[in-house]
């Protein structure tokens, strides 16, 4: 068995960064998210607190994502795309909920008709290096999602936390192949895997999916979403969400055209020519994104958009809770049909 | 072609040529499109495609004819996108990336009576139907078209309801507008009332309905009330697109896509979905 020694975090990093384009966890300005190893002045990894602010989706689905320039001279136009050079890439310590949010983007990007050229790009070549979680914060849930916090999935090699190094264990390929890449950084010792701490937040979404699909009428949501402020900060923090916009850039009649994160919290998203919108609402918007995250995915791609990371629990300004949203909607008694 | 399209990645267009420009109506134009090599993709009826003039923006428009050597696309003039496009002149390059959506059951309407019913711009996405029933014309009965407009400058495509579409066999035209004008001997109604004048029999009839979203509504009632059941009965949906192909999340209806699920479903397949069309 392989383990690295935590004195040693710097050298296996500088190495794989020798062939591979790397990220890691850094606490950068007050919060924290995956950068560029080596990293830059100020930021310190963030290998032993829990989940990033910003989740990794940043490492395949960048908030803006050129996507391809034009030139317009007379009546003729060229384009060319400026997608990403394809680059081994490696991202380093993604927690089991992270790691099945991008699972999600995979079905979403990758899947049901279109693969998508930017997402596949980015995708493709990269090595995801898990890290187990053993001791899950008051704001994770992720066990009640169907996420074992030891077992980051989809994932090439996994870490655990041994006190003084990370037990290492290949889990693919290309696992292997990486972990021969790091040769003598590696040290040969024997190690238990640690097992996972108890979840404070717990809830049973047990049958919610089926009963959600009787309740899109329903009144809770109207009152579920009063506090709300159509701020999107969930969205944009959520390592699942994954909605997003496509935008022109241009001087002239040369420019280029871009992809950024989007959110379906915003009137924008769905309001069309002559301003008819089919979610004008905010609770009308609340509730998409509730069982688009619990429902609709779930019908889609089976599985729950939602991976229990607890990040939009932490980041709302008003204090929404989707555990206790979960809760409240489990509660209701609804007239067997 | 000019530009280098990458038709590996969905999301980059490739440039076509606008080669003809029809004004419809004083807010509708149609434009011609094509490549040097013929047309960019093959299109059935029904199919949607992005249409981009690049500094200005994109939208989506359904395909309103697939020939064999342009693709045709009506567009009004409501913003930022199509106001810039009815400035432009033949010859000018635009981008275009589909076709998107699943298109009409042209199979499945094979040996139908069909029942075309279409206000305003509406009648782009079935005029894509019914010039392929035209062209296909043993493979489908009678033929009913009623389209409505504001006025008669409203009414699109005249040439083809007027001149040509009358004269295609077992073919019966019903064009009416809003409100009595100069110059219109013709029938003044709401579509709806229209249609409940006609009294189209439900017998081995599918009908196509696409208007504004008020008559869509009206419409569908009239056929309820007339015996047409969900299955005979189909419609396509409109919602903001940005992606065309699943994945930027906003044109959902529950969990289906109507860039990619849609846009064409029939009223069966809409009840089953939540009530946000
Ligand atoms: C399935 C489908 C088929 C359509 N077919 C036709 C057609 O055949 N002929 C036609 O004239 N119009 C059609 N439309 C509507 C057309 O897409 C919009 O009118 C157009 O995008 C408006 O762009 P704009 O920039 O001029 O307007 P603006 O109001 O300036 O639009 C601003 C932004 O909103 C987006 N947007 C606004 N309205 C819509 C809308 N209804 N749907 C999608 N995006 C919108 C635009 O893409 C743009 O990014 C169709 C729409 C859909 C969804
Ligand atoms: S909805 Fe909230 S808890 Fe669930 S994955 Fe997204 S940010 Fe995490
Ligand atoms: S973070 Fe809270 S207030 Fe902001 S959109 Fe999400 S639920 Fe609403
Ligand atoms: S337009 Fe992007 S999902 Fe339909």
């Amino acid at each position: 068995m392989k383990v690295l020694v935590k004195d040693k975090i710097n050298t296996a990093l500088n190495r794989l960064a020798e062939n591979s384009q790397v990220y890691v966890p850094v606490h950068r300005e007050g919060g924290s998210r995956f950068a560029p190893w080596p990293t830059v002045p100020g930021d310190e990894l963030a290998l032993d607190s829990l989940n990033t602010m910003f989740s990794p989706k940043e490492v395949v689905l960048p908030q803006t994502e050129k996507m391809y320039t034009f030139a317009a001279r007379g009546q003729s136009v060229e384009i060319k795309e400026t997608g990403e050079e394809r680059k081994e890439r490696v991202v380093f310590g993604v927690r089991a909920c992270d790691s099945k949010a991008i699972a999600a983007l995979d079905e979403v990007f990758l899947t049901r008709g279109y693969e998508d050229g930017f997402y596949k790009a980015r995708r493709e070549p990269l090595i995801i290096i898990g890290k187990a979680c053993t001791q899950p914060g008051p704001n994770c849930f992720c066990s009640a999602m169907g996420v074992d916090p030891l077992e980051p999935d989809p994932v090439d090699v996994i870490i655990y936390d041994l006190g003084d190094a990370y037990g290492w264990e290949p889990r693919s390929e290309r696992g292997q192949k990486l972990t021969q890449s790091l040769g003598d950084i590696l040290a040969d010792r024997d190690f238990q895997k640690p097992s996972a701490g108890e979840f404070q937040l717990q809830v049973d979404i047990n049958g919610l999916p089926e009963k959600l699909a009787g309740m899109f009428e329903h009144p809770l949501w109207e009152e579920l979403a009063e506090p709300c402020m159509n701020c999107g900060i969930c969205t944009y923090l959520c390592p699942s969400c994954y909605c997003f916009d496509i935008q022109v850039k241009n001087r002239g009649t040369e420019g280029y055209r871009f992809r950024c994160w989007d959110s379906c919290m915003y009137p924008e998203y769905t309001m069309m020519a002559g301003g008819h919108n089919p979610r004008g609402s905010k609770h009308e918007r609340f509730r998409n994104r509730f069982l688009h995250k619990l429902e609709f995915f779930q019908e889609r791609y089976g599985t729950s958009l939602c991976t229990g990371c607890g990040r939009c629990i932490v980041a709302c300004p008003q204090g929404i809770n989707i555990v206790s949203i979960i809760k409240r909607l489990q509660e209701v008694e609804l007239d067997v049909r | 072609m000019s530009g280098n399209c990458n038709c590996e990645n969905p999301l980059v267009p490739s440039i076509v040529k606008v080669v003809d420009i029809v004004d419809e109506t004083p807010d509708v134009k149609t434009f011609y499109v094509t490549t040097d090599n013929g047309i960019p993709f093959p299109v059935m009826p029904g199919q949607l495609a992005m249409v981009s003039l690049l500094p200005a923006g994109e939208g989506m428009f359904s395909v309103s004819w697939q020939a064999e050597d342009h693709l045709e696309f009506a567009i009004r003039r409501v913003g930022v996108l199509t106001d810039a496009l009815h400035d432009i002149n033949i010859g000018q390059e635009i981008g275009v990336r589909g076709p998107y959506g699943n298109g009409f059951p042209v199979a499945a309407c094979e040996g139908k009576n069909m029942l075309f019913i279409a206000g305003g711009i509406g009648l782009a996405p079935l005029r894509s139907f019914i010039k392929y029933c035209f062209q296909h014309r043993d493979k489908y009965s009678n033929i009913q078209i009623l389209y409505g407009a504001r006025s008669q400058a409203d009414l699109c495509f005249k040439r083809e309801l007027f001149e040509e579409w009358p004269e295609q066999k077992d073919t019966e035209v019903y064009t009416t507008i809003d409100r009595a004008e100069e110059g219109w001997d013709g029938k003044v109604a709401f579509v709806p009332t229209y249609l409940e004048e006609i009294n189209p029999s439900p017998d081995n009839t599918i009908a196509v309905v696409c208007g504004p979203p008020i008559m869509i509504k009206m419409v569908l009632q009239s056929l309820e009330k007339m015996g047409f059941n969900d299955e005979q009965v189909i419609t396509t949906l409109e919602m903001r697109m940005k992606c065309g192909i699943g994945k930027c999340g906003r044109c959902n209806i529950g969990s289906e896509y109507i860039c990619l699920d849609g846009p064409v479903f029939n009223l069966a397949q809409l009840r089953q979905l939540p009530p946000e069309w």
